[in-house]
């Protein structure tokens, strides 16, 4: 591995002082401004956000008919958006919690950026089931809560489900971040210039001094936390994939669907992680810190999960052939063949083809080549997700009123617009926060031995 | 509560009394939930409790249409054996009662608005002229006339007026047929063919079944017999393009139109009429002989029936086949005609405009202009006369070619009286009082006549005191008053049907049959054209009802479209949704192209009535007009018509994409041959297969509501698809929205095809909701929206509905709609937000909000109105009937409660043809089917299943 090259698996520097790493986090924040590129991204974003605004005043105000839903696909881009931002989400979560379980310490790097990713994610996710809804105004009816008609939820539908994961799992991944952050924003407070700054660091910080019975405590809650998560993170998308398999539609009444879609979020995720990462290092100068090792181990991530998706595939198409109903087989005949199968066949390339390139190191430690594979993956899973959707509805049982997604302009933006929001929340994030988390790669520097003869 | 009428003075304009008895003396007595309207003397705002009152003791009130002539629309009561059913045409009448592009006042084309009072002292002038000539210069064109006050009215002005000059001019007419019969006989008569009776039935480009003024007597008739299965016979069509009676034959073939009088030559010459009988195609002619061989062994119980687009030469044939068949069909004399005059025609009026000779030309309730052939140019010649009117209820084509145009009331605001094709009688009994400023045409026509305004109700009363005078009092004694308060009640006139004549032997007249297949170059497209069953011959343009309901066939809304088979467009190099440029002897329309399964090839297909320039906000400009085709002398058929692309596309829109069944989605649709009916098995809903699931228990009220829908009755017409939206305030969504794949209907007629483009082996099935017991919508929905009740209805809960529409994603039937826009609230089509447009809502239904789900309820509201009456009187409810049930001309939809002991709907649930939609996915729906029957030819091989 290329890897050898260097003086340490997961610290590009011989020596990295722990001085050097915070200066190295928090600088950027606390002593420079914020610099030409960011200027230049953050007014590119902009005019996302507000497209992002735009599209849901319009939405609101002159009904969910601007989408392109119809008759029979009443369930379109909304919902595809929806299940993929969740599994954006999924990622972060998963590589904070289930790494920090397995002790793979190399995920100090990236878990602070990866779980403010899921945060932005999944709040950017929760927006597009209240959106779709025909009167989102009551979209609160969902929660049980007391009220003079004695209504309840109804609940053996799989969308009271998916709103309790969707909210528990948004609660938790901000109290999970902020667990994470709370040892950087004493460091922020303490190294804050201005009476503002350790007036705002100093109130998150919440008066952590540091102390060994704050880590004590800090450890086992962190711990505690990321023990939570790993259920947790399988549930959520668990249960967006009931909201399709609790159903009696062909290629949706699937008990594959959990298992499948907690894999393809794991995909998507760690696919948006790569290009994130990618990003960071290259904006925030983090190459000492972000080394090509993370990389090759995110990227055999995603080589598993694109086995395990392929292989999810071919489990549909055997059991729909093997279960013999008529109308499962007419919906796996029609991926291939039906309106769609373009983009089926699109999908298979994203999914299941292109991320074979992954065997290779060369490629696991290209970024370019990362990059645009993390990207191919990314549109892969949208495909699957939306196909999912159309693919079932569009050929359901009833054979008078098969027909197809008309895709609105409204489509186009709720769809490309909430990148920019996504992108806007990182940009303020890393002019506010530590966006890798100093604490974390301190030890990792201390354990792989850069540290040695640094100051704190 | 009265029961009498209150009868106010008859003033013009008004409606003179002010209930109407027929509903009054049927509610006050046996029903209460139309009482509100009683109580509620016909105001403003009693206005919409009033129609719907109407519909409300719809079983036994009846909207009816008789012959073409559509201006004649009744509210009648019937007797208890009567059809108690509507067609299309009528459940929309309504909209067009409160269409907000109604005319509603007297417009001159210069000045604008102006009055009554302004519009006769402008006649005064030119009718004085045309008075001093003992009426010569005074037209009068009206569409068909069978009301006996309006022929009494048109009568007596020209026997004032000897010299004036009436024309007639029907759009879509059967002036054909009635020569055919004139040739065969001798004399004018109208045939009746007596479906009841005729078991093997021929028809050679004749539709039945479709829509027109005599489907829902002919389709009764046909359905009632099937039923039997000892008569259940054989229906043979030949035809150009599928047509409901297509839909329903046993042996059917796609001829062209110029070769279907070889078909009825083959007929008459297996007859003994020694015919020379052009070449036919192979497979034609087999099908010929093998009608031909089982009529002759069906004689007395065999009908040959010839379209309405072949010469009268070939009716007069098929008059003497039917004779030689000893075919039921009854002979009357044409009941609309007066005293025996035959009108002129529009051609007639054509010359004399071009001579000059017209001072004052009456186009009354007509819209000539829009409808007449191209060849005529009527809309320039008008332009000829020295004063001309229209009157109508739009600002027509005609009337922006006139100096004045008059407001006519709609028929549901005024007195009227008119004759069905059998030639009985019966009222037209206003509804309400006229929106606007309108007349009747009995208020107009004696404008003409230099009288003074009198009311619509002294003139039909008049007409009926003489009728009374020469034949009921002798009968009934002396008193006019109890009688004509009788006939009021009844609505029909006892006695005045048409006598049956006896016609004699018919001429074997020989038609001249030219045109073999081979002498027909492949290039030469011809044009059949048809009336819509939609809009008819686009009087109906208007209505966005009718707009947006699907056609039986093609599944088409808004808009028509040239049909052509899959093969002639291959050969064209066509796509569907290609614009062609059709031209013809320097006429020429551009059209999209549609492509259908059993159309002829060389043969293409266009419904009448699209492409309005003045038909109002909805009609215009929607599809092509069909009539820029036609010609004088050849109106339903336009030969050696030149296509050429017109280098664009349109999507055909519809309502349904797919049509064709394999496989195992034949059991959607279950067909069963006749033959093999003894062996059938009824299917159940699957309760019977195991389960984990609890039996069901979910009928604890006392009720279980349930339907069962013969398809092999259906006959497409859509008169349900319409009541229902009109029953259920079901918001029209437009052509956009159509577009992006949206509709709102809450029953649909689906078209399943289990044959092939070219056999097509198709039938109907009516789609309302399934009210499934295990209904899959109910889990899913997340606020409890979609429930279930204790009498096993499927409940949708709008204001509870937060609009996931995973109900309508989990639905097998695909059967709930949702308002992805304010249709009904806030963001109608078009006009249809309009004040007018509101009263037409049934007030016993919610008018559903932006994003909510919506569906087929059963009639809930039907069924509350029973359950209070029942507790309200201290008895048990008695049978509840939906609206699409009470709309079904064929009795194909029948609604009942399990739970109830001899209610019928249990033992049909037991016939050996009931079957339940998609029983294997454990839904037990409520809403089930009676299979498709038929009865193909053991000799004709092609044909067999």
């Amino acid at each position: 591995m290329s890897g050898t090259a260097r003086p340490h698996r997961w610290i590009d520097r011989e020596r990295l002082g722990y001085g050097e790493i915070c200066a190295a986090v928090a600088d950027p924040i606390q002593r420079r401004g914020p610099g030409r590129a960011w200027i230049i991204a953050f007014l590119g974003v902009l005019p996302f956000v507000l497209a992002t605004v735009i599209a849901i005043g319009a939405v609101l105000t002159v009904g969910i008919g601007l989408s392109g839903v119809n008759t029979t696909v009443v369930w379109g881009f909304s919902i595809a958006n929806y299940v993929w931002w969740i599994g954006i989400g999924n990622a972060g979560t998963l590589i904070s919690s289930m790494l920090l379980l397995t002790r793979q310490h190399w995920r100090a790097s990236i878990n602070r950026f990866a779980e403010a990713m899921t945060l932005f994610a999944a709040a950017i996710a929760g927006i597009f089931p209240i959106i779709h809804l025909g009167r989102p105004l009551y979209a609160y009816w969902l929660a049980p809560y007391p009220n003079t008609m004695d209504l309840w939820p109804q609940w053996r539908s799989a969308l009271v489900w998916d709103f309790w994961a969707i909210l528990s799992y948004l609660l938790f991944s901000l109290i999970f971040w902020f667990t994470g952050l709370l040892p950087d924003l004493a460091t922020m407070r303490d190294r804050a210039r201005s009476r503002i700054g350790r007036r705002f660091y100093g109130a998150l910080a919440l008066g952590w001094r540091g102390s060994a019975r704050h880590w004590a405590v800090y450890e086992s809650f962190h711990k505690a936390m990321a023990a939570l998560a790993v259920p947790l993170v399988c549930s959520v998308h668990s249960i967006v994939g009931l909201d399709f398999a609790a159903s009696l539609m062909p290629g949706w009444q699937e008990s594959i669907f959990p298992p499948y879609f907690v894999v393809g979020a794991m995909y998507s995720g760690f696919a948006m992680v790569v290009v994130l990462a990618i990003f960071i290092r290259w904006g925030l100068k983090l190459q000492a810190v972000i080394t090509p090792s993370h990389f090759d181990a995110m990227a055999k991530v995603m080589l598993f999960a694109s086995v395990v998706m392929t292989l999810s595939y071919a489990t549909e198409w055997f059991m729909g052939w093997y279960g013999g109903e008529h109308a499962d087989r007419a919906v796996i005949a029609y991926f291939f063949t039906g309106d769609y199968r373009w983009l089926y066949y699109s999908l298979l390339f994203c999914n299941c083809l292109v991320p074979q390139a992954l065997w290779f190191a060369r490629v696991r430690l290209n970024f370019w080549a990362l990059a645009i594979i993390a990207i191919v993956i990314n549109l892969g899973m949208w495909l699957e997700r939306i196909l999912i959707v159309w693919n079932t509805l569009s050929h359901g049982h009833a054979v008078s009123l098969w027909r197809t997604y008309h895709v609105s302009v409204y489509d186009v933006v709720i769809l490309i617009a909430p990148l920019g929001l996504f992108a806007f929340g990182f940009l303020v994030l890393a002019r506010i926060f530590p966006i890798v988390s100093i604490h974390e790669v301190s030890q990792l520097a201390h354990d792989e031995g850069a540290a040695r003869g640094g100051t704190a | 509560m009265t029961v009498a009428p209150v009868v106010a003075d008859d003033v013009v304009g008004e409606i003179g009394v002010a209930i109407p008895l027929a509903i009054t003396v049927r509610s006050a007595s046996e029903s209460s939930a139309s009482s509100t309207f009683l109580l509620g003397l016909p105001e403003g705002a009693f206005i919409a409790d009033q129609i719907h009152g109407l519909r409300v003791v719809g079983e036994a009130a009846v909207v009816e249409i008789s012959d073409w002539n559509l201006a004649n629309l009744t509210v009648t009561l019937l007797p208890a054996d009567s059809l108690g059913a509507t067609d299309v045409f009528a459940e929309a009448a309504i909209l067009d009662l409160y269409d907000p592009d109604r005319s509603r006042t007297v417009t001159e084309r210069v000045n604008g608005i102006a009055s009554w009072d302004m519009f006769e002292r402008a006649l005064g002038g030119p009718l004085a002229t045309v008075r001093a000539a003992r009426g010569r210069g005074l037209h009068l064109v009206t569409g068909r006339v069978t009301s006996p006050t309006l022929a009494r009215q048109i009568g007596g002005l020209l026997h004032a007026l000897p010299e004036a000059v009436w024309h007639v001019h029907e759009p879509v007419d059967d002036g054909n047929a009635a020569r055919g019969a004139e040739r065969a006989f001798g004399r004018p008569l109208r045939a009746l063919p007596r479906l009841d009776r005729a078991e093997t039935i021929l028809c050679v480009g004749a539709d039945p079944l479709g829509a027109g003024p005599d489907q829902i007597r002919l389709s009764r008739a046909f359905a009632e017999r099937r039923r039997d299965p000892a008569r259940f016979g054989r229906l043979y069509v030949a035809e150009a393009a599928l047509t409901p009676t297509g839909i329903k034959a046993d042996a059917r073939r796609a001829v062209h139109p110029l070769d279907q009088p070889a078909v009825l030559a083959v007929i008459a010459d297996a007859l003994g009429a020694g015919l020379p009988v052009p070449a036919l195609p192979e497979e034609v002619r087999r099908f010929a002989r093998a009608a031909a061989d089982d009529l002759k062994a069906q004689e007395g119980r065999a009908l040959v029936l010839a379209g309405p687009a072949l010469a009268p030469d070939l009716h007069a044939l098929t008059h003497w086949i039917n004779a030689r068949l000893r075919a039921p069909v009854d002979f009357i004399a044409p009941p609309d005609r007066i005293e025996g005059r035959d009108p002129a025609t529009l051609a007639d009026l054509a010359a004399a405009l071009d001579r000059g000779g017209v001072t004052c030309l009456a186009l009354l309730g007509t819209d000539p202009v829009a409808t007449a052939p191209a060849d005529l140019d009527l809309g320039k010649r008008i332009a000829r006369a020295r004063f001309s009117v229209h009157a109508g209820l739009h600002g027509d084509e005609t009337a922006g070619a006139t100096h004045w145009h008059l407001p006519l009331t709609h028929e549901l605001e005024n007195w009227s009286d008119l004759r069905a094709t059998d030639g009985t009688a019966s009222l037209v009994q206003p509804l309400l009082r006229p929106l606007y400023d309108g007349r009747s045409l009995h208020e107009i026509l004696p404008l003409f006549a230099g009288l003074g305004a009198t009311a619509g109700h002294a003139l039909v009363r008049e007409t009926w005191r003489e009728t009374w005078r020469e034949t009921w009092r002798e009968r009934g004694g002396a008193d006019f008053e109890g009688w004509w308060r009788r006939i009021l009640h009844d609505g029909l006139i006892e006695d005045t049907a048409a006598p049956l004549l006896d016609p004699g032997a018919p001429r074997l007249v020989s038609p001249r049959l030219v045109s073999p297949p081979e002498s027909r170059r492949p290039e030469d497209l011809a044009i059949e054209l048809r009336p819509d069953s939609c809009l008819w011959d686009g009087r109906f343009a208007n209505n966005a009802w009718l707009q947006e309901c699907p056609k039986p066939i093609s599944k088409q809304v808004w808009g028509n479209a040239l049909a052509l088979s899959r093969k002639e467009a291959a050969r064209r190099g066509l796509e569907a949704g290609d614009v062609v440029r059709a031209s013809v002897g320097g006429r020429s329309l551009e059209v999209p192209v549609a492509i259908e399964s059993g159309v002829a090839e060389g043969v293409g297909v266009l419904t009448l009535g699209y492409g309005r320039e003045r038909a109002g906000a909805i009609g215009n400009g929607i599809g092509a007009d069909a009539f820029r085709l036609a010609t004088q002398a050849s109106p339903w058929l336009v030969t050696n018509v030149e296509l050429r692309k017109a280098g664009r596309s349109e999507t055909i829109l519809r309502t349904q994409n797919d049509v064709v069944i394999e496989g195992e989605t034949k059991t959607l649709f279950r067909q069963i041959d006749l033959a093999a009916l003894s062996e059938a098995e009824p299917k159940g809903i699957g309760a019977d297969q195991p389960s984990l699931l609890d039996p069901w228990k979910g009928d604890a009220d006392g009720h279980a509501w349930a339907m069962v829908i013969d398809t092999d009755a259906c006959i497409g017409c859509n008169a349900c698809v319409v009541a229902c939206q009109s029953e259920n305030n079901v918001p029209v969504v437009g052509p956009e929205e159509i577009a992006r794949g949206r509709m709102m209907h809450w029953l649909r007629v689906d078209l399943y095809d289990a044959g092939s483009p070219e056999a097509p082996r198709a039938g109907f099935q009516p789609v309302p909701c399934m009210h499934c017991e295990r209904a899959p919508c109910e889990p899913v929905c997340p606020v409890a929206a979609s429930v279930h009740d204790g009498e096993g209805l499927n409940l949708q809960v709008y204001n509870r509905c937060v609009g996931t529409r995973f109900c309508e994603a989990n639905c097998p039937y695909k059967v709930r709609r949702f308002n992805f826009f304010g249709y009904a609230d806030g963001q109608p089509y078009a006009n249809l937000g309009a004040e007018s447009v509101k009263a037409q809502r049934n007030p016993n239904v919610t008018v559903r909000a932006r994003g909510v789900m919506e569906k087929c309820t059963y009639c809930i509201q039907r069924i509350a109105s029973e359950r209070q009456a029942a507790g309200r009187d201290g008895r048990p409810m008695e049978e509840v009937a939906t609206a699409c049930q009470s709309a079904c001309p064929t009795r194909a939809i029948r609604f009942g409660d399990l739970a109830k002991p001899g209610n019928p709907i249990a033992p049909l649930r037991q016939d050996p043809r009931h079957y339940a939609l998609m029983e294997e996915l454990n839904t037990r729906p409520r809403t089930t089917y009676l299979a498709n029957l038929r009865s193909p030819n053991p000799a004709l091989k092609e044909d067999r299943t």
